[in-house]
């Protein structure tokens, strides 16, 4: 028969590996799922206690979780290309410049590899300006 | 009564459309809304005066325009009174100030403040109406409290001059220290008179069941404090002769009809209670003789003319108030007369000599020191005569209106000298002081009139060479008040007797008579005029011109006696009393500014340093926002840790 506290251990072992998960990597990515895994190991010990008393509060309890994680999943995978955009890293110690004005940046001591760069893709000039090549090889032709 | 509150609040009118002027950007147009509203309040002040002044039983008009304010027992009414005092005043303040206004109009032509210098005048006139016709002890406040204020603003008239601004705040604060005891005072009269604040209600209810003579005394004494601040009697008298530091025709609004007349006034309404109290009267009386010589003493050597009314004005007033202080052993209805009537008469010729000297002063090109000019007869004949006539008047020349006046205060004190009742050599020892005092009037009245107007011409090269009578506008209030300086006291007194029988239709006054007759036994006397007396004052005032015109008849320089220049160089410094309330009192209170002062700045230390605790406690928690993501997680995580631990601690015990 399984019980309660089978439910509960389950939990218990998926909130504990969220954590070590979300205390130990530091791609974002994976620390997000490693937060979605906490919020399931919650999420199940409402549905053991609303089983175990016999009402339906544990299971409305899932579902709102449930959606509010899914809205929260799209806001953050969101974020985090922005974030890539910006810096071309997923390393969570990179972003640290929202800190105590003054403070001195932690210095990375064992950073990840960077990816290779990509090469940008091709863009045309802007329509009326002369290609850079060709204004460095007739300077009478820039505006002061 | 409606035409006499119109008359009240004309001048607060005049004041506000002056302000408007002001605002409006026509400055050159204030000076006739003040002007007009004044002339039509007197003319409606007279009128009423008219209206009442034949017939005989008691005179009183009173309106209860309902409550001004109410705490627990204590109601404040505006109650207005018209009676023949509170009348005389009206008139008396209402004449002048039009002819002061008018003056002011030329006087002060093209200044920069010139709207608001009749705009507060106008509101300076208002008050003063207010504080004679109230008949409720917080609106007499209010009143006397307004004149204090416009006297503020008028003698710091030239605001940016710090000679100015700081002999307005000697003004203000030294008329305040009297203020505190006569609010004292009031609160006593009003726990006395079972909770009442009109006037004429506590007079009755205190008359018919008198309380004990020594609680009386002190509630006597302590509205006599706002009347010595008010009127500048001997300890509180200094800031009047700094008050000179305003324009001169401020100078003659003060001292001939609105601000010193004020403790005259009150002490001459509250007769009633007064006259319960002998110990308040003698205190009154002496106070009275002792500044009257004092301030004559020192006026003996001062060489601004204006300082030397401005004593002159402070010795008079002693004079009043010795009249007053002599109710309790003579018939209030006499004191009162004698001290009003003064009063009435020294308003005009005060008033007439301080706008002549104004008159000097302008053609000097502001010079008012009397070593630098002399010999202006010739240049200034009008400004010379009107002088001459208030100069007579002041220093009591026979048959002018000041000669019968003091000759009345003289009368009331050497009747009082005379009694047999307690304190007679006192009062003999006043009267004493009086008449000597009288004798240096003249001298130093004079004295100052010598070296003016006589000797050679000597014009100080600030007038820059144009020294000349003053315009029309000048000169026409100047014939007035000189016309009324010279008729005003034989015509409405000593032969008719109109001004004496007037006054005693009063009710309070009326009232403090029948009170004295009830606790001396007198018999009643009517007034006789005393030959004996006239006689005397009129030998002193000879004897003072002459010998002023034996010493200063052909002009400056100061010639000192032989043997008096020890006297003279304690006069000439005024006694040095400003010398010695600097010492004992203005730096005392300095040095406990300054402790205060170090004081405050050990507490903002203190607080400073309790300040710095939680800014320092921040310092050492700030490096711990650094911006990692995990770490604040790491952080989370061992805060749950200690929180569940604690948990599992306590639940175990």
């Amino acid at each position: 028969m399984i019980s309660l506290w089978h439910f509960l251990a389950v939990g218990a072992v998926l909130f504990g590996l969220g954590l070590i998960g979300f205390l130990t990597r530091r791609n974002l990515i994976t620390m997000f799922l490693c937060a979605e895994m906490m919020l399931q190991g919650v999420v199940l010990n409402f549905l053991a206690f609303g089983r175990y008393h016999g009402n339906m509060s544990g299971q409305v309890f899932g579902l709102f979780i449930i959606t509010v994680a899914a809205c929260e999943a799209g806001l953050a995978l969101a974020l985090f290309l922005t974030l890539y955009r910006r810096g071309k890293s997923l390393d969570s110690a990179d972003w640290q410049t929202v800190r105590e004005a003054g403070l001195p940046p932690t210095v990375d001591t064992d950073p990840l590899p960077r990816p290779p760069a990509e090469p940008l893709p091709p863009t045309l000039p802007v329509a009326g300006r002369l290609p850079d090549t060709f204004a460095a090889s007739h300077p009478e032709t820039t505006r002061a | 009564m409606f035409w006499a509150l119109v008359a009240l609040l004309l001048p607060l009118a005049g004041g506000l459309l002056s302000a408007l002027c002001g605002l409006a950007r026509v400055p050159k147009l204030a000076a006739l809304p003040a002007v007009l509203s004044f002339a039509a309040a007197a003319v409606l002040s007279l009128m009423v005066l008219s209206d009442v002044y034949h017939g005989g039983g008691e005179l009183r008009f009173a309106a209860n325009l309902g409550t001004w304010f109410s705490a627990g027992h204590l109601t404040a009414n505006v109650t207005f009174t018209l009676d023949p005092l509170s009348l005389t005043m009206l008139c008396t303040v209402t004449f002048i100030a039009t002819w002061i206004a008018v003056f002011s109009a030329s006087y002060m032509h093209g200044d920069a403040g010139f709207a608001r210098y009749f705009a507060v005048m106008g509101l300076f006139v208002f008050f003063m109406c207010l504080l004679v016709l109230a008949d409720n002890f917080f609106l007499l406040v209010a009143g006397w409290e307004g004149v204090g204020l416009c006297s503020y603003l008028l003698v710091g008239y030239y605001y940016a001059k710090p000679s100015a601004a700081s002999a307005a705040r000697k003004a203000l604060l030294v008329t305040r220290l009297g203020d505190v005891g006569m609010i004292l005072g009031i609160f006593l009269l009003w726990r006395m008179g079972g909770y009442a604040t009109d006037l004429s209600v506590l007079f009755e209810r205190i008359g018919n069941n008198p309380p004990p003579a020594a609680e009386m005394t002190t509630a006597c004494l302590l509205l006599f404090c706002g009347a010595v601040g008010k009127s500048a009697q001997l300890p509180l008298y200094v800031w009047l002769p700094d008050a000179m530091e305003g324009p001169t025709p401020v100078s003659a609004l003060i001292h001939a009809a609105t601000m010193v007349t004020a403790g005259v006034y009150l002490l001459a309404r509250c007769a009633p209670l007064f006259v319960l109290s002998p110990d308040a009267q003698l205190a009154v009386a002496i106070v009275g003789g002792l500044t009257a010589f004092v301030a004559a003493f020192i006026a003996l050597a001062q060489y601004d003319l204006k300082r030397v009314l401005a004593y002159s004005t402070v010795s008079q007033l002693g004079f009043m108030f010795m009249a007053l202080g002599c109710g309790g052993v003579v018939s209030p209805k006499m004191t009162v007369m004698a001290a009003v009537f003064h009063l009435f008469t020294h308003a005009f010729f005060k008033a007439l000599l301080f706008l002549g000297s104004g008159s000097v002063m302008h053609a000097m090109g502001g010079v008012i020191d009397m070593r630098k000019f002399g010999g202006l007869r010739k240049v200034m004949p009008v400004t010379h005569a009107t002088f001459l006539i208030g100069a007579l008047a002041l220093a009591g020349f026979p048959l002018l209106s000041g000669f019968w006046s003091k000759d009345h205060i003289l009368h009331v004190l050497s009747d009082a000298g005379e009694t047999r009742m307690k304190y007679h050599n006192t009062y003999y020892a006043v009267f004493l002081l009086a008449a000597l005092t009288a004798l240096m009037t003249a001298f130093y009245t004079f004295r100052a009139y010598f070296l003016t107007f006589w000797g050679p011409v000597k014009i100080p090269h600030e007038a820059h060479g144009h020294a000349h009578e003053s315009p029309k506008m000048m000169t026409i209030p100047l014939i007035v008040l000189a016309v009324f300086a010279l008729g005003v006291g034989a015509v409405v007194d000593p032969i008719t007797h109109g001004f004496g029988h007037f006054l005693d239709r009063t009710p309070s006054i009326a009232r403090a008579d029948q009170l004295y007759f009830k606790t001396t036994n007198m018999v009643h006397t009517e007034h006789e005029f005393n030959w004996t007396i006239a006689a005397i004052s009129a030998v002193l005032a000879g004897v003072g011109i002459l010998a002023a015109a034996a010493l200063y008849g052909r002009g400056g320089p100061e010639k000192v006696p032989a043997g008096l220049g020890g006297l003279h160089s304690l006069s000439a410094n005024r006694l040095y009393v400003d010398e010695v309330y600097e010492a004992t009192l203005v730096k005392p209170v300095e040095g406990l500014a300054v402790a205060g002062r170090q004081f405050d700045s050990f507490l903002d230390a203190f607080a400073r340093l309790l300040s710095y605790l939680p800014r320092f406690g921040a310092a050492v928690l700030r490096p711990l926002q650094n911006g990692l993501v995990q770490f604040y997680a790491l952080g989370m995580i061992l805060g749950l840790g200690v929180f569940l631990t604690v948990i599992l601690v306590r639940s175990a015990k």
